[in-house]
């Protein structure tokens, strides 16, 4: 897919491309307001990762020229200001989604993911990977004609190691995915542990590949055979 | 004593005083003025008598008078000095002795000396002292209750702008959005320490918002340093070939991050429930939000081989979901935190309270310091303002969260009313 990222702080901006362009993406970065304004106008993009406090302009503005044009596509917006105010006025302007700063690049993938996805395979809610089949409505798993049954969070952690295939992602990416980043839960590593270890036992027992493996003890990694 | 009531005493000791004395004062010039005239009227009846006796060669007759008295005396070829002096007048109508002021001279009719003693009684004179005494005591009575009522009412009134401003101060809340608002009133004192007042809370409240901005900014400005590193991590991670100490490393960088991270939202949420602006208030069904906390805890829970153990009766709170959800995490997550292995965590939820209990270390914790920022057990991982927070939530809906530990169970309590 084809994505561009509106965001000023190069660190951030060259990290986010990086990631996303080792997964397979063609990913275009503008640093400024002018330059993002120059970038909507001549491009699509099937995401659009928009940054709200930006030099020279405010994100919201470049969203709204988005939809006053009304070009199709999806937008994430990424902001530090983590104001409900902020969150309801994106959304409201037509943001498909919006994420606070700090995030893990393999949340971010996964949001980006699930717009794409929304966006452009509408009537296509299978997600293929291998022998796995995930139907992301009904929200149920099948390894060739097997269907597994997982729990609400087995499925949410099988669905974010397959968008992130391939990548390693730590252990705090993976708890703040499913628990949401309001709780305080670094010291219970061992209850992603055992998640984990549930997915890969029923995957493993219905005949499907092990194919999440533990990265250097602080992480796991989907592996792509 | 009230400024008032001190005042009141020190007017009305001194006005008493200052009457007393001029009464005195009054009295004895009166008095004084009023024995001259009757002196004048003695000397007047003497001169009667001179002139009498030089044209009669004889003493006069004397006449009967309700308040006047002359007496002769033949006393020879003696003298007498002339004096006046303060006596006695027996009153045969009243039958009374009254008080008099007698003249005692001499004349000498014919070779021969007589004694005058001529006395008037100084009754009417008396009397109209007394009716002098009288009016000035109802005078001094009036003046007493005029000046009580004006003290009561008038400068009441008079001092109703400094207890309006008082009260103003009591209500003065830094954190609140309502400032002081200066009084139009008349009197000159009063209005610069209204406005000097006012201008003081519009000063702290600015420096204290500039503080909290400040913080707000410091915390914001944080993230994307923190998203920067995060980042970096991320890509770090895949760049493959690092060995597990390296990632062991990298793991504890990733701790590190996590906690900075959720100290930055607890600390903006913080100021954001501070100056009120978490403003989504409903109505909101706090069992089935309870059930909801209680059902995404239960996989940690058991993790640790917990039994969560609930009584709940329904009740409604009008307050911000968001609010309700990050202290009942914050409550339920601490209770499952310091718990240990096979022990128990209950919540209980009716119309007054919602209590949460656990099992944990067997001492007390110490319910004073509980609550303060950044108090947190040695070995706890969290961010030290967990507590803080809820009592936070607590106090902007009017609930008290408080501490105890009964039978071995550390309990928390957050009364609704």
């Amino acid at each position: 897919m084809k994505l561009l990222v509106i965001e000023d702080e190069p660190g951030l901006r060259d990290s986010i491309r990086d990631y996303f362009t080792a997964a397979g993406n063609i990913c275009e970065t503008a640093g400024d307001y002018p330059s993002a304004l120059q970038k909507i106008n001549l491009y699509r993009y099937d995401c659009i990762i928009l940054d709200i406090t930006l030099p020279n302009g405010n994100g919201l503005d470049i969203l709204q020229e988005i939809k006053r044009i009304r070009y199709p596509d999806g937008v994430l917006i990424v902001s530090a200001r983590n104001s409900l105010d902020d969150r309801l006025q994106g959304l409201h302007l037509g943001a498909d989604d919006y994420l606070t700063k700090p995030f893990h690049l393999s949340e971010l993938l996964a949001r980006v993911m699930a717009i794409v996805r929304r966006k452009s395979y509408d009537g296509n809610h299978l997600l293929v990977f291998n022998e796995i089949e995930m139907d992301l409505q009904a929200k149920t798993v099948t390894v060739g004609d097997h269907p597994i049954k997982f729990t609400k969070r087995e499925y949410a952690l099988l669905l974010y190691f397959i968008v992130n295939k391939g990548k390693v992602v730590s252990k705090n990416a993976l708890a703040e995915h499913i628990w949401g980043d309001g709780i305080d839960i670094s010291d219970n590593f061992d209850f992603i542990y055992s998640h984990i270890k549930n997915v890969r036992k029923k995957l493993v027992d219905a005949g499907c590949k092990d194919y999440i493996q533990s990265a250097y003890g602080m992480g796991y990694k989907l592996h792509d055979r | 004593m009230k400024l008032l009531d001190k005042y009141n005493r020190i007017s009305l000791l001194t006005t008493i005083l200052v009457i007393i004395v001029t009464g005195f004062i009054y009295y004895f010039t009166i008095s004084y003025i009023l024995t001259d005239q009757v002196d004048k009227d003695l000397v007047v009846e003497e001169n009667e008598i001179f002139e009498h006796v030089k044209l009669n060669h004889n003493l006069p007759e004397v006449f009967k008078s309700e308040d006047l008295k002359i007496l002769f005396k033949n006393i020879g070829q003696d003298t007498m000095p002339r004096q006046f002096s303060n006596t006695q007048f027996w009153d045969d109508k009243e039958k009374e002795q009254e008080a008099a002021r007698g003249l005692q001279s001499w004349v000498r009719v014919n070779g021969v000396n007589y004694s005058i003693h001529i006395i008037e009684s100084k009754v009417e004179t008396e009397e109209l002292i007394r009716l002098i005494f009288l009016i000035t005591l109802g005078i001094i009575l009036l003046l007493i209750i005029a000046l009580i009522t004006i003290n009561r009412l008038v400068i009441r009134n008079l001092w109703q702008p400094f207890y309006d401003m008082l009260r103003q101060i009591k209500l003065f809340n830094v954190t609140d959005q309502n400032s002081i608002t200066p009084l139009t009133t008349g009197i000159e004192e009063f209005r610069d320490m209204n406005e000097e007042i006012s201008a003081m809370s519009t000063r702290v409240k600015q420096d204290y918002q500039e503080l909290k901005t400040f913080v707000e900014n410091a915390a914001h400005e944080l993230m994307t340093p923190i998203a920067v590193m995060n980042s970096k991590l991320d890509t770090l991670i895949q760049t493959g070939g690092l060995n597990d100490e390296q990632g062991t490393l990298i793991g504890d960088m990733y701790g590190t991050m996590g906690k900075l991270t959720r100290l930055n939202k607890v600390m903006l949420l913080l100021t954001k429930i501070e100056n009120n602006l978490i403003n989504d208030q409903e109505a909101l069904d706090v069992r089935a939000t309870i059930e909801t906390a209680c059902s995404e805890f239960q996989d940690l829970a058991y993790n640790k081989e917990l039994r969560l153990h609930t009584e709940l009766t329904d009740v409604t709170l009008f307050m911000s979901k968001t609010l309700l959800d990050i202290l009942l995490g914050n409550l339920l997550g601490n209770a499952i935190r310091h718990n240990r292995p096979g022990g128990v965590v209950t919540v209980k939820l009716n119309q007054q309270a919602l209590i949460i209990q656990n099992t944990g270390k067997f001492d007390a914790l110490d319910a004073s310091t509980i609550f303060r920022r950044f108090q947190k057990a040695s070995d706890s991982e969290g961010s030290g303002l967990g507590l803080t927070l809820a009592r936070q939530i607590c106090e902007n809906n009017g609930f008290r969260l408080q501490y105890s530990f009964e039978d071995h169970l550390h309990t928390f309590t957050v009364n609704f009313k």
